[in-house]
């Protein structure tokens, strides 16, 4: 029988490699080998006649000869640089092919230049993006970008009320991200309801479309009924039967089981067993938003009448998450950091690279992606940042891969709050200068 | 005398929707839901209106306002994939995307068990990724399982979800045989999935930089989700005489119905609020492109007779009497149209309790039968 000791692990792998100094090393390992493979490259590029260029076969030996130096000893490292590299020499290669009859050689040499020169600029922002130690982050890029979004899409407030009007505030320009937020696309793994502990879900197509049906009820013809925090005035009610009226063969069955909890998201109540009205403190928030106008009845009774848009409970919704944002369900916060994420990462490289830079690809490949975005996601998650559980931040890489792929299906609104984060990243570089 | 004259079929259809009409325009006598002065009144004249110039010239406003118009952006009659394709792909508006995606949406929503399972909604965001990211164009079964398969669930379930996908958007499949793998040195069979040529075509001029020095096709941004809902519209338009292969009764009900909506939202009349109307404040109500419209047409009272006839019309004009004899006019799909009324939340937006409708090309288009036909009635 062999002596050796088994080992028994205790805990899950990566668990324990949660703390600020250990999460940034591993965002900025991938970044810190991008970096110098993009500046060699240019170097190589900027000493290379530019004639030379033109045979293709010599920037295949310049890379197998670069490949000869790779000195890495962790295999996952040198497979990413071999890849790295090799990404970039197949693009100057396309690139110098595409367009040799049509622009001169050593015009070619510069944008080749010019385009390594702004992804190295990239990659420093990205480097730079917050600071080793935790101090002095309120000027750091990631902290800025983080608050800067964060007002807009998932504000922090005292109140729900407070958190609501912020949000309103931004409906006109982004009200489509800020549902999308709202909408993970991994919503099939997402729990309505859990018995034993309180947490909110994302919102799945079906409860959206029940959101929205409840909205069109309320404007069309509810009805009224005592509001039971005061005397004399009537709120509008809606039966919850109408709301799951249209949905047949049980397609709705666990979300009408789950009326209750949905209700309390979206601001409501069930009253009597059968109606759906709005919660006391909502009804405030409505009145003071002109979501309800007063009616004075014949008989003394104020009769608060709906008047909801679109946003008035999908608002609530999300005011509501970001309200009690440490009960979020591990779908929603993987998605919200991942939203973050991305739109940082793609802000500052709106920012730094221009839209005919022939990089772009590579900074938007899955393969890179995969190496950047989660730490970074993790990071975003920290107190100082977005405050959520970044212990549910999944670490599988199926996972990661289900939930990189919606990036192939970005909303036209998220690319205008790209822009905004790139014009933000211009202000805090002037600031910092 | 037309042949579509003696068309009896046509002429009941048209007899049903004037009687619909009728009822909808006792029920809207019953109440008033209106909160702007004059809205009712507004609907109850459009819905004489039409009751009077509807069953005219053969149902004339009907003909041209499906057949040019439905047609030609989502359905187009044509028995050619590409030309489908290509009219759909050109009538794309950032606008007229949410209608196309609200059209799969509660399409898929009602096949939910025959496609993806659980999955069905990121599936289409799946394909564009695998797509996008391949600049040849094709994706490989193997690198669909990569991408997509789960490891609990056997290989076979995987390879039988990518072929329904696969007849879904009417991709094509092409074989390759390996004699001697380079691991294994056994027999291989790939296979790779890709559009069909002629559509290849379009997506080069559209979305894909296809350059032919270094044989490769790079997909541009543009290229998203909806061209593959696109894809399964110009599929559907192309086999409506093959009921089995476009997924049965279902499909033809869930699509005469949305298309019924928006023929009936482009029918409705635009109101005139005012000024003091806080909807004009409202930084969500974009006056340009923005119009209220009364809401009473969305109570079920009103929407059921006027939405049952619609969906025949248009069955019947999209796919003759075969489709007509699909529609389902059971209690059940009156319920699945009470889901409808509320779909399109994009374009037919509730802004502080006011309907408002977002004046996108097709809306517009339609109206302006109705207006031309309607200004020369009045000119006669």
């Amino acid at each position: 029988m062999s002596n050796r000791k088994t080992y028994t692990r205790t805990t899950k792998p990566g668990k324990r490699r949660e703390k600020w100094t250990d999460i940034l090393p591993r965002y900025l390992t991938f970044i810190s080998h991008m970096r110098p493979i993009l500046r060699e490259t240019r170097r190589i590029i900027k000493d290379l006649d530019p004639d030379l260029l033109l045979d293709i076969e010599i920037l295949d030996k310049i890379r197998q000869e670069e490949e000869k130096r790779n000195i890495r000893t962790v295999r996952a490292l040198s497979e990413f640089s071999a890849m790295y590299r090799s990404n970039i020499y197949e693009i100057m290669k396309d690139f110098i092919l595409k367009y040799h009859d049509k622009i001169p050689i050593i015009d070619i040499k510069d944008y080749i230049m010019d385009f390594l020169h702004e992804s190295v600029d990239a990659l420093d922002v990205l480097r730079k993006i917050t600071n080793p130690d935790k101090k002095y982050y309120e000027n750091t890029y990631l902290y800025r970008l983080v608050k800067f979004l964060e007002e807009k899409i998932f504000p922090r407030g005292n109140s729900v009320k407070v958190i609501y009007e912020k949000l309103l505030e931004h409906v006109p320009q982004f009200y489509e991200c800020q549902r999308h937020l709202l909408q993970p696309h991994t919503y099939y793994r997402e729990k309505i309801e859990n018995a034993d502990l309180f947490e909110i879900p994302g919102i799945s197509p079906k409860i959206y479309q029940i959101i929205n049906n409840i909205t069109s009820l309320y404007n069309l013809d509810p009805n009224y009924g005592a509001f039971p925090e005061k005397e004399k005035h009537e709120i509008p009610m809606i039966l919850t039967n109408d709301v799951f009226a249209p949905y047949i063969d049980s397609i709705a069955n666990a979300e009408e089981d789950a009326i209750e909890k949905i209700a309390e998201r979206i601001g409501l109540r069930i009253i009597d067993g059968i109606f759906l009205a709005p919660e006391e403190s909502f009804v405030k928030i409505l009145l003071e938003n002109n979501f309800l106008r007063e009616n004075k009845q014949a008989d003394g009774t104020l009769r608060y009448v709906a008047q909801f848009s679109n946003e008035t409970l999908l608002m609530y919704y999300l005011a509501f998450a970001s309200m009690r944002r440490g009960f979020l369900s591990r779908e929603l916060i993987n998605w919200i950091s991942m939203n973050f994420a991305f739109l940082i990462y793609m802000g500052v490289l709106k920012w730094k690279l221009s839209e005919e830079n022939i990089f772009y690809s590579i900074f938007k490949d899955l393969q890179t992606n995969e190496k950047v975005l989660p730490y970074l996601m993790k990071l975003i998650c920290f107190p100082n940042y977005l405050g959520i559980d970044k212990m549910k931040i999944r670490d599988s890489p199926q996972y990661r891969k289900e939930i990189f792929n919606f990036i192939g299906s970005q909303i036209d609104n998220l690319k205008e709050l790209i822009l905004e984060v790139a014009v933000e990243c211009e202000k805090i570089d002037k600031e910092k200068k | 005398m037309t042949a579509e004259i003696k068309d009896t079929t046509w002429k009941e259809l048209l007899e049903e929707f004037i009687k619909g009409v009728d009822k909808a325009v006792e029920e809207l006598g019953k109440r008033d839901v209106e909160n702007i002065p004059g809205a009712r009144e507004a609907l109850l004249t459009r819905l004489n209106n039409m009751k009077m110039h509807f069953p005219k010239n053969n149902g004339e406003i009907f003909i041209r306002a499906i057949n040019d118009k439905i047609q030609n952006a989502f359905f187009p009659e044509t028995m050619d994939f590409s030309q489908a394709f290509r009219d759909i792909v050109k009538s794309r508006t950032h606008e007229q995307d949410f209608i196309i995606n609200e059209l799969l949406n509660g399409f898929v929503s009602s096949k939910a068990k025959a496609i993806a399972l659980g999955t069905e909604g990121p599936i289409i965001d799946r394909m564009v990724e695998a797509f996008a990211k391949r600049n040849d164009f094709h994706i490989v079964d193997y690198q669909f399982f990569a991408m997509f398969g789960d490891p609990n669930k056997p290989r076979a379930y995987v390879k039988n979800q990518l072929q329904k996908l696969i007849d879904l958007f009417g991709l094509v499949s092409k074989e390759l045989v390996v004699e001697k793998d380079i691991r294994r040195s056994e027999k291989k069979i790939y296979t790779f999935y890709t559009f069909p040529e002629e559509i290849l075509e379009i997506l080069a001029e559209k979305y894909v930089i296809f350059d032919e020095e270094i044989e490769q096709a790079r997909v541009s941004e543009a290229f998203d989700r909806n061209v593959f809902i696109c894809m399964f519209l110009a599929n559907l338009a192309i086999n409506r005489d093959n009921i089995e292969k476009i997924g049965g009764s279902y499909t033809i009900n869930g699509i005469s119905a949305i298309f019924a909506l928006i023929l009936l939202l482009s029918f409705m009349p635009k109101l005139s609020v005012e000024e003091n109307n806080p909807i004009l404040r409202d930084p969500s109500f974009k006056e340009d492109n923005m119009s209220v419209i009364p809401k009473s047409w969305m109570m079920k009272q009103i929407l059921e007779p006027l939405f049952e006839p619609l969906i025949k019309i248009i069955a019947y004009r999209l796919g003759g009497g075969l489709w007509l004899s699909k529609v389902i006019t059971s209690e059940i799909n009156k319920k699945i149209h009470e889901q409808i009324r509320f779909l399109l939340k994009d374009v037919n937006k509730w802004i502080l309790g006011n309907l408002c409708r977002v004046e996108i090309p097709i809306f517009v288009e339609i109206a302006n039968i109705f207006t031309e036909i309607l200004v020369g009635y009045n000119e006669e």
